[in-house]
């Protein structure tokens, strides 16, 4: 095996009819308890969709409800209680885990390896996420309703009874999820560590695969602090301690810190596997080298390690002091570079290309884009003086869903529709994706470039009613997200239709490098028929003017 | 194999770095690609990580506990004394933190394949082990304060209840391993369940040293 | 030729995505409300800043990407690779350095704009908090002399009361204009947030602490005080009216409330409590009660 792309090209020719042989996965297996990382990476990213679904469901009923200003189309627990598990299953039950699905499958793939480190731990990680957000949605039906105190569950809110029984069902849910997240931190950072293939040294790795180990590690030593805080706020609901009780002494500003330094981080854990998938299909698609590969490979892991010391921006209006706001200002502003140095590689490595705007290319692009948007208010909101008047209003909720939805789900979908050809060996159609994106890009804008504006106006978030002063750009939003819920409708379409009937897939129909692209579509059970050797670093797109011949690199 | 003349290899000699370390630390980290055959070392790194990211948890209740004893008004109700450095506790530490070269005696003795040394010095560790809990729940019970008493009767019974835990997770870790020393041909494939059992324990007792100097040496 | 035409493109497009940062960087001053303390308007000036800069790395990357997308397009099939280029370290270093100075500079100046706000009863490092034990408890720590008038500010589930010099109680706030003002904050059950949009300040209330808030507002007018941290299930009717008035009109004010007896003041909170619509969707899920109606002077 060599990393000759044009070897590779022609090996897929003649390999087409071999890729569907023997050892084809069937449906029953996906429903099995399979120790394939290939299985339970489709696994992890058909469940979490699902969970979009229901997620993205709520959310349509929380822009129903701010179409007026008055309260009209659900009662006010039950609003709270709609946006509190929005959030919750959008980051814990949706993106974080579709990213350790996307994982599990290209990892071992990227590296050359035939599996994960503990394929059986692989499996028992996946099963947690099921019966996790079941027993979540399964606080819709009690008497009090589920948790209400939004996705951050900050006391003494939280404490409050009645609700607190959705609480302690919220809390025991995210319990059950963080422990499958550790899981799967312990098996990526083994499996990247110990599992590479001979030649595939650091810096031979895709940035993927950089950023999956940045952000695992994160996961890694910053959710165990959200573990710890939960653990002590169940006791405070269930067991009469007073850890964040005022007036029994007790101090609610320590469980903001102990959230804030996990959830922080967190949004680094959701994000970086999406700069890692813009990483892996701009050269793609420009049939360009990456611009800077250790850069940004370095830039990948600064991200994670600044990201650890920027959690008080979040609590800049809360009880803290003068000079920790400072310093998280400070901080924070700092975390722009390494992200900078990011949209700064993109945009050169497309610069002079040879674009091809197929779908994977359109959603990379816009994602990349609005995520340049994203930073700009990101920096904005870095800066305490501006934060203290827009904190907790709708343009820290624009902020991250240009974040979340504009530049991850958009992402995601970018990742799904790459990589699709090569999970099912069948080809998506192109037309309906590029309607896919254009309905996604519109739909995104219409529904979170409206936020700005209304917090700068002061419009709160959480709120169930709001003045009339702030009807017209509500009105838009809402019909934004109207518009971006159907535009999920063409896309499931041509993904459960091509994945049945869809035309066969080459090997490599994007001509990409990187070792997934060697083996057949969809890969055999061992993933590769020999384990490749490797000889250089990725996105070998430099047929033109390079000193070093890919040929003469290759020799085994 | 390894090309230095790519331009885009590592800018950092991350080779040369690893060659400088310590053995015991050199073994966690292996070099270049293709080493996925040792699973004992594979194993080993797996099981050490996932005990650093534990090890958070505990630190997110040591911070929890410095952080509201300072900034309390009231850390000891009226009328109440507070964890108590008696003779039993300092007795118990004892016990426990010496179970940890007992543990670690058996791990060599395994080394050496002298089964019936190991499973003396394996049951003798469980023993410790055992005493250490029956300890803290005679302490627990002769305590003036519970769990809701103000802040120093929770932070008291997570930390020390926690830790408990972990206590009890590694004897039962302990008592799996013994009985599966019986199975013969258990150690064929290795004893990364024993090596784990061992790292497990003196990561318990490194927890319990600190726990004691935060809860029991650090007088109001 | 062609270098000389590309190097004037390129001129170009930068004074164009200059002229248009700057007018975004003006237009920014109208996105936002009313300037209402002398606060706002140094955070609007921070605001317009961050807009133009912003603008213009959003026009400049973009247009390198637009320009990319439509003059650099492979024909269909094509799959022939691009220029060679992997890295520049000269580059690479320009957008490391640069971005970095930039981001030091703003804080810096971030850093003098904060400082010139007035807010203390935050905590230091480590200290020894005393319990409220009536609404009268003094500022925690740090000398907190109150700097011109001094009112307290009392948030609870879920409605606002205030109470001024004199004793005297309202469900509105009244401020006299140009004249410094020190807010003690009061939460009395969950966190609230005290927030005027036109003010530009915003801080968070803890129950079991006191934090002064002082400021100086600079416009007659009546604003919205609205609660900033999600209190449960009436955080959105937890609103209060505010009028900053002429040092006369508020005198005026203040001796027509110390006259009225106090009476319980009703609350948007206990009004929908009480006697709740039906919706669309009713979960019927029980709710915290609203806390015990305030009994102030003065209520509209």
């Amino acid at each position: 095996m060599t990393n000759n792309p044009r070897e590779g090209i022609a090996g897929a020719d003649e390999s087409a009819e071999n890729s569907h042989s023997t050892q084809q996965t069937t449906w029953r297996e996906y429903f099995s308890f399979s120790t394939d990382h290939k299985v339970i990476g489709v696994q992890y990213m058909v469940t979490t969709f699902i969970f979009f679904l229901i997620g993205g469901l709520l959310a349509m009923i929380i822009r129903g409800e701010l179409i007026t200003p008055k309260l009209d189309v659900v009662d006010r627990p039950l609003y709270n209680g709609l946006f509190t598990l929005h959030g919750t299953i959008m980051i814990f039950l949706w993106i974080i885990p579709f990213n350790v699905g996307l994982a599990n499958y290209l990892v071992p793939l990227m590296i050359g390896a035939r599996d994960m480190a503990f394929p059986r731990l692989n499996a028992i990680a996946f099963w947690m996420i099921p019966p996790g957000g079941l027993l979540l949605l399964s606080s819709f039906l009690l008497k009090s309703g589920t948790a209400q105190a939004g996705w951050w569950s900050y006391p003494p809110v939280s404490l409050q009874s009645p609700h607190n029984q959705g609480e302690v069902i919220w809390i025991l849910s995210l319990v059950i999820i963080g422990i499958s997240s550790i899981m799967g931190g312990v098996n990526f950072i083994t499996t990247i560590f110990w599992m590479r293939a001979p030649g595939m040294t650091f810096f031979r790795m895709p940035i993927f695969v950089w950023s999956i180990l940045s952000s695992q590690l994160l996961q890694l030593f910053c959710l165990p602090a959200l573990t710890g805080g939960l653990i002590l706020l169940l006791l405070d609901i269930t067991a009469g301690t007073n850890f964040f009780k005022p007036s029994e002494g007790g101090n609610p500003i320590l469980y903001q810190h102990l959230f804030w330094f996990y959830s922080h981080p967190a949004v680094y854990v959701m994000v970086l596997p999406i700069f890692g998938v813009f990483s892996e299909i701009l050269p793609a698609f420009s049939r360009n080298p990456l611009f800077g590969y250790r850069s940004v490979a370095l830039a990948t892991i600064a991200l994670a390690v600044i990201s650890t010391v920027v959690w008080a921006h979040h609590m800049f209006a809360s009880v803290t002091p003068g000079w920790m706001r400072i310093l998280f200002m400070f901080t924070s502003m700092l975390v722009a570079v390494p992200t900078g140095i990011k949209e700064f590689a993109w945009t050169a490595t497309v610069w002079r290309g040879r674009l091809h705007l197929l779908t994977p290319m359109l959603f990379a692009l816009g994602g990349a884009v609005m995520f340049l948007f994203a930073g700009i208010t990101g920096v904005m909101l870095a800066s305490t003086p501006f934060d203290l008047h827009v904190n907790n209003t709708y343009f820290v909720v624009g902020h991250f869903h240009y974040v979340v939805y504009n530049t991850i789900t958009m992402g995601i979908f970018a990742a799904i529709y790459f990589w699709f050809p090569k999970i099912t060996g069948r080809m998506y159609v192109e037309g309906w994706g590029k309607i896919h994106f254009w309905l996604t890009f519109i739909g995104a804008n219409l529904t979170f470039f409206p936020m700005h504006p209304l917090g700068l106006h002061g419009m709160l978030r959480r709120v169930s009613s709001y003045d009339p002063e702030y009807q017209w750009w509500n009105v838009i939003a809402s019909l934004g997200s109207f518009l971006l819920g159907m535009s999920t409708l063409p896309f499931i379409a041509n993904i459960v239709g091509s994945w049945l009937r869809g035309p066969k897939a080459e090997n490599n129909p994007w001509h990409a490098t990187g070792l997934e692209w060697q083996t057949s579509s969809p890969p055999p059970k061992e993933n590769f028929e020999e384990i490749p050797v490797v000889t250089e670093p990725p996105y070998h797109y430099n047929d033109f003017g390079e000193t070093e011949q890919p040929e003469a690199a290759g020799q085994e | 194999m390894e090309s230095s003349t790519h331009k885009d290899e590592s800018p950092i000699p991350l080779e040369a770095l690893r060659r400088l370390l310590p053995n015991w630390l050199k073994r966690f980290l292996p070099s270049g690609g293709g080493r996925a055959h040792d699973e004992h070392g594979k194993s080993m790194f797996g099981f050490t990580v996932f005990l650093l990211s534990e090890s958070v948890v505990f630190v997110s209740f040591f911070v929890t506990y410095i952080t509201l004893r300072l900034t309390t008004p009231h850390w000891l109700p009226p009328g109440v004394k507070g964890p108590d450095l008696s003779t039993a506790v300092m007795i118990n530490s004892v016990v426990l933190v010496s179970s940890s070269f007992v543990i670690q005696a058996a791990e060599g003795a395994l080394k050496n394949r002298n089964l019936n040394r190991f499973r003396l010095l394996w049951l003798a560790t469980s023993a410790m082990g055992i005493f250490f809990l029956v300890g803290e729940v005679r302490e627990w019970l002769g305590l003036d304060f519970g769990l809701s008493t103000g802040l120093v009767g929770g932070t008291f019974y997570v930390l020390t209840g926690f830790h408990g835990l972990h206590v009890f997770t590694g004897i039962l870790l302990q008592m799996i391993m013994l009985v599966r020393s019986f199975i013969p041909g258990n150690y064929d494939q290795g004893d990364f369940g024993v090596s784990a059992a061992t790292l497990f324990w003196h990561f318990v007792d490194v927890i319990w040293v600190i726990l004691f100097s935060l809860v029991y040496l650090w007088r109001a | 030729m062609r270098k000389i035409l590309n190097s004037l493109l390129l001129a170009a497009f930068i004074a164009v995505i200059l002229l248009i940062s700057r007018w975004v960087g003006q237009q920014a001053y109208s996105w936002m409300p009313a300037q209402g303390t002398a606060e706002a308007k140094q955070v609007d000036e921070i605001f317009s800043f961050l807009a133009s800069i912003g603008t213009f790395v959003f026009l400049g990357i973009t247009g390198v990407i637009v320009y990319s997308i439509i003059t650099c397009r492979a024909p269909k099939g094509d799959w022939s690779h691009g220029h060679p280029a992997r890295g520049s370290v000269k580059v690479e270093i320009l957008w490391i350095v640069l971005p970095t100075i930039l981001v030091l500079w703003l804080s810096f100046k971030n850093l003098s704009i904060y400082q010139q706000l007035n807010i203390q009863g935050l905590p230091p490092v480590v200290m020894h908090m005393h319990m409220v034990e009536s609404a009268d408890a003094a500022t925690v720590s740090n000398d907190s002399k109150p700097v011109g008038e001094g009112i307290d500010v009392f948030a609870k589930q879920w409605a606002w009361s205030f109470r001024y010099p004199g004793n005297v109680t309202s469900t509105e706030l009244h401020l006299p204009v140009n004249q410094p003002v020190s807010l003690a904050l009061h939460a009395q059950d969950v966190l609230h947030g005290f927030y005027v949009p036109e003010f530009r300040l915003k801080q968070d209330m803890v129950p079991g602490r006191t934090i002064t808030l002082t400021l100086t507002p600079e416009r007659v007018g009546q604003y919205r005080l609205h609660d900033s941290q999600f209190s449960g299930t009436y955080f959105a009717l937890m609103e209060a009216n505010v009028y900053v008035e002429s040092r006369q009109a508020y005198s005026q004010w203040l001796a027509q409330a110390a006259s009225r007896e106090p009476t319980i003041a009703s609350n948007q909170a206990v009004t929908e409590y009480t006697q709740a619509t039906k919706k669309i969707f009713n979960s019927r899920w029980q709710t915290v009660q609203p806390a015990e109606p305030s009994v102030v002077n003065y209520s509209s």
